[in-house]
């Protein structure tokens, strides 16, 4: 540290005398630092922490909100394992979504990072008309809108019928195709990937095209050989703050199916199923249950792609 | 030294506004100043609640009340956060499925020592009290008497040629009708009716057509897997003649009025209750008819009965019970609060009161009001309280609806499985 203000000297050296015990030295020498973050702690403690143990807590009981919490043992966690369908349902439906939606929504923001980065008229204006998907989010202007490109009558079968006289069924209310009309919605919303992306991209050295174009290399081989290797950090933090996301995935299955999770379970992600044992039947017990399931499985998830990170990602700056 | 003074100053004041809202905010006062009052509903109706509010103001300008509304499915899980909060409103627009579980848990203030005083609504008469009794208390007053029925679209089905619904006619003679109407269909993609095999009012009704019922005395089940089967059935045959909508169309019915598919333009008759058809009407170009369901055959029983459209309760703990009846009286017995609420939460339970609106209604109104008069010499009892779950069951009822309509079972499995999914659902917790 290059500065150090008097205060923080003196306090130094008080700390270091012997007579103080560990905890006590090591709070007091940082005693600034704890106040400066006391914001943060208190909400940390207050409003994350604080709620998440008592939703384990609650995990283990049968609270309907009005009448106190009634403890039921591990019985929430066996019915879920055990007997109940719409679980499985959900699982199916989260699964196909983030094995799906991360990516080809990562695929696509890659591509366009790359169309970006060739250095175009305005890029400035192009990179925000196409972040803007991302900023509106899943309103329910979103949610209308899905309607009336997906429905029969939509403009995906318009197009359809004049292209290839092929008369579409109602994609977004057949359970066959519905989750499809929301993973093409998430790989709509591909903004903030490609925003990262493009700064991956730039990082990358131009000296080493150059010397692989001298050597012979044409253009697929100067992606496979120097572009991905070198993103691969990029495309790493990627992968693992979509998959998250995606595993957390509610508004857009809320507001176009109205909570329902319709038509037969088949928009029913795993955090809509959540949310309906909770607030629309009032099992917070069971239901807390249900997040902390989410909690391992985004937890195991991530661990995996942090384990697998050593071996196809390089970090060599 | 005077940033000092300042800075004991701030810190003062807002002690001293913080404490104030904690004793504000509290039953310390005996008396309330301000009541809060929650409810669902369009922003019709959002519009005429407050302006009674405004108008019960000027009656007691010391009296303030603090309006809330939300949509159906938004209105349950902040009803029900707000009260294990301990920061319930007072006043709490409730539907007669979960008064039971809400008064049954204390979370509802009894307000049977408030008739005759506070609430005059002795000509109610008795079925229309006691439809907000629990357990011999009164916990809910009525804001309206509904009743299911039937919405079409006349000018449609005069334009396919075939003859509209009309009270009395038969399941059998609707389905062949609108059968026909298929194959006259005024546009493309344009059907007869909604598919309403996975309405609960609509299977409801048609189980009290044969002396069955959802619901059975002792919480259980009012019917076997046969008639359930048999329900399905007869709407697989209707949906395979091209009498009511495909499955595909009628997935998008999120069973309210913006998504049904009279008012997607995709039917010409719609099942709602009936209180919804001035919703339904304001949403419809078409002019709507009301009348009553098909019947199973010419002398089964029609099936309807009167039910409260919603009531208003008064949360246990609120500091000002006796304001709040009162303000609930001024909604349900005062010509001038009934006459702003109209008859869009239902129809006056008041004898008084809905003679004297009858003659201020528009022609919208007045067929509703004439409807709930002409269904009610047929009506039967009100169903038996639902058991705990049987909130998840029109969801159940929905989805099995969907799987048959989709082809995944047969009418017959469906029926099978909606039996023993509901059993299962109305005993859990």
């Amino acid at each position: 540290m290059a500065f150090r203000s008097d205060v923080m000297v003196r306090e130094g050296r008080q700390a270091a005398l012997p007579k103080q015990s560990g905890i006590r030295k090591i709070f007091d020498r940082n005693f600034h630092a704890y106040m400066f973050l006391l914001p943060w702690l208190i909400g940390f403690f207050g409003l994350t922490l604080g709620p998440a143990l008592a939703s384990l807590y609650l995990s283990f009981t049968n609270y309907d909100l009005l009448q106190s919490p009634d403890w039921v043992g591990a019985s929430n966690y066996v019915r879920i394992a055990t007997a109940d369908p719409k679980f499985a349902a959900a699982m199916k439906v989260t699964f196909t979504y983030v094995l799906l939606s991360v990516p080809l929504k990562l695929i696509f923001a890659l591509m366009v990072a790359m169309a970006f980065n060739r250095g175009m008229q305005g890029l400035t204006l192009y990179r925000a008309v196409f972040y803007l998907p991302s900023l509106l989010g899943s309103s329910v202007a979103i949610a209308v809108l899905w309607r009336q490109l997906f429905a029969s009558d939509g403009l995906v079968n318009m197009v359809l019928w004049q292209l290839f006289g092929y008369e579409g069924p109602s994609w977004i209310s057949n359970p066959d195709y519905s989750i499809y009309t929301l993973v093409i919605l998430s790989v709509w919303q591909f903004g903030s990937p490609m925003i990262i992306f493009l700064a991956g991209l730039r990082q990358i050295p131009q000296d080493m095209y150059e010397a692989a174009e001298m050597d012979g290399a044409g253009k697929m081989r100067q992606f496979f050989r120097i572009t991905l290797p070198l993103l691969t950090p990029v495309i790493f933090f990627n992968a693992v703050i979509q998959t998250i996301d995606a595993f957390k995935a509610f508004t857009p299955a809320f507001i176009i199916s109205e909570g329902s999770g319709g038509p037969i379970n088949s928009t029913l992600f795993y955090t809509l199923y959540l949310y309906q044992e909770a607030f629309g039947f009032f099992r917070m017990g069971y239901a807390s249950a249900l997040a902390w399931i989410l909690v391992v499985i985004i937890s195991l998830f991530t661990a995996f792609s942090f384990l697998s990170a050593r071996y196809w990602v390089h970090y060599d700056d | 030294m005077s940033v000092m003074l300042k800075r004991r100053a701030v810190v003062s004041a807002g002690l001293a506004a913080m404490s104030l809202a904690v004793v504000g905010g509290g039953p310390a006062f005996a008396q309330a100043a301000r009541l809060r009052l929650l409810w669902w509903g369009s922003q019709e109706r959002a519009d005429r609640t407050n302006k009674a509010i405004a108008a019960y103001k000027k009656a007691k300008p010391d009296l303030d009340i603090a309006g809330e509304f939300a949509g159906w499915s938004d209105y349950w899980p902040r009803l029900a956060t707000q009260v294990a909060g301990r920061n319930a409103p007072d006043l709490i627009q409730m539907d007669y499925r979960y008064i039971f579980e809400y008064a049954r848990r204390g979370a509802l203030a009894p307000l049977d020592e408030y008739v005759g005083k506070a609430l005059k609504i002795e000509d109610f008469g008795t079925p229309n009290i006691d439809s907000g009794r629990v357990d011999g208390k009164l916990y809910g007053i009525n804001l309206g008497v509904n009743s299911s029925s039937v919405f079409f679209d006349a000018a449609a089905w005069e334009k396919a040629g075939v003859k509209a619904p009309s009270a009395g006619q038969s399941w059998e003679e609707f389905a062949k009708n609108a059968a026909e109407f298929g194959k006259n269909k005024p546009k493309p993609g344009y059907y007869a009716t909604a598919d309403a095999s996975g309405v609960e009012p609509s299977f409801e009704n048609w189980l009290r057509q044969q002396n069955k019922a959802l619901f059975s005395e002792d919480g259980g089940l009012g019917y076997d897997a046969k008639d359930a089967g048999d329900w399905f059935a007869m709407w697989a045959d209707m949906r395979k003649a091209g009498a009511c909508v495909p499955a595909d169309i009628q997935a998008l019915d999120q069973l309210n009025i913006e998504s049904n598919a009279l008012t997607t333009g995709k039917a010409a008759t719609a099942f709602a209750h009936s209180n919804q058809f001035v919703g339904y009407q304001a949403v419809n170009k078409a002019k709507l008819s009301i009348t009553s369901y098909p019947k199973v055959s010419k002398d089964s029983p029609s099936g309807h009965y009167l039910k409260p459209s919603m009531l208003m309760s008064v949360a246990k703990g609120s500091a000002g019970v006796e304001a709040a009846a009162e303000f609930i009286n001024f909604l349900v017995a005062v010509p001038e609060g009934v006459d702003i609420l109209g008859v869009e939460r239902g129809v006056p339970a008041s004898e008084s009161m809905r003679n004297q609106l009858s003659p201020k209604l528009n022609d919208v109104s007045k067929a509703m009001v004439d409807y709930i008069a002409e269904v009610t010499p047929g009506v039967g009892p009100l169903p038996p309280s639902p058991p705990p779950g049987a909130g998840e069951f029109a969801f159940v009822l929905k989805r099995t609806s969907e799987e048959v309509a989709f082809g995944r079972m047969t009418p017959e499995e469906g029926g099978k499985r909606l039996v023993t999914e509901a059993e299962t659902v109305i005993k859990r917790k």
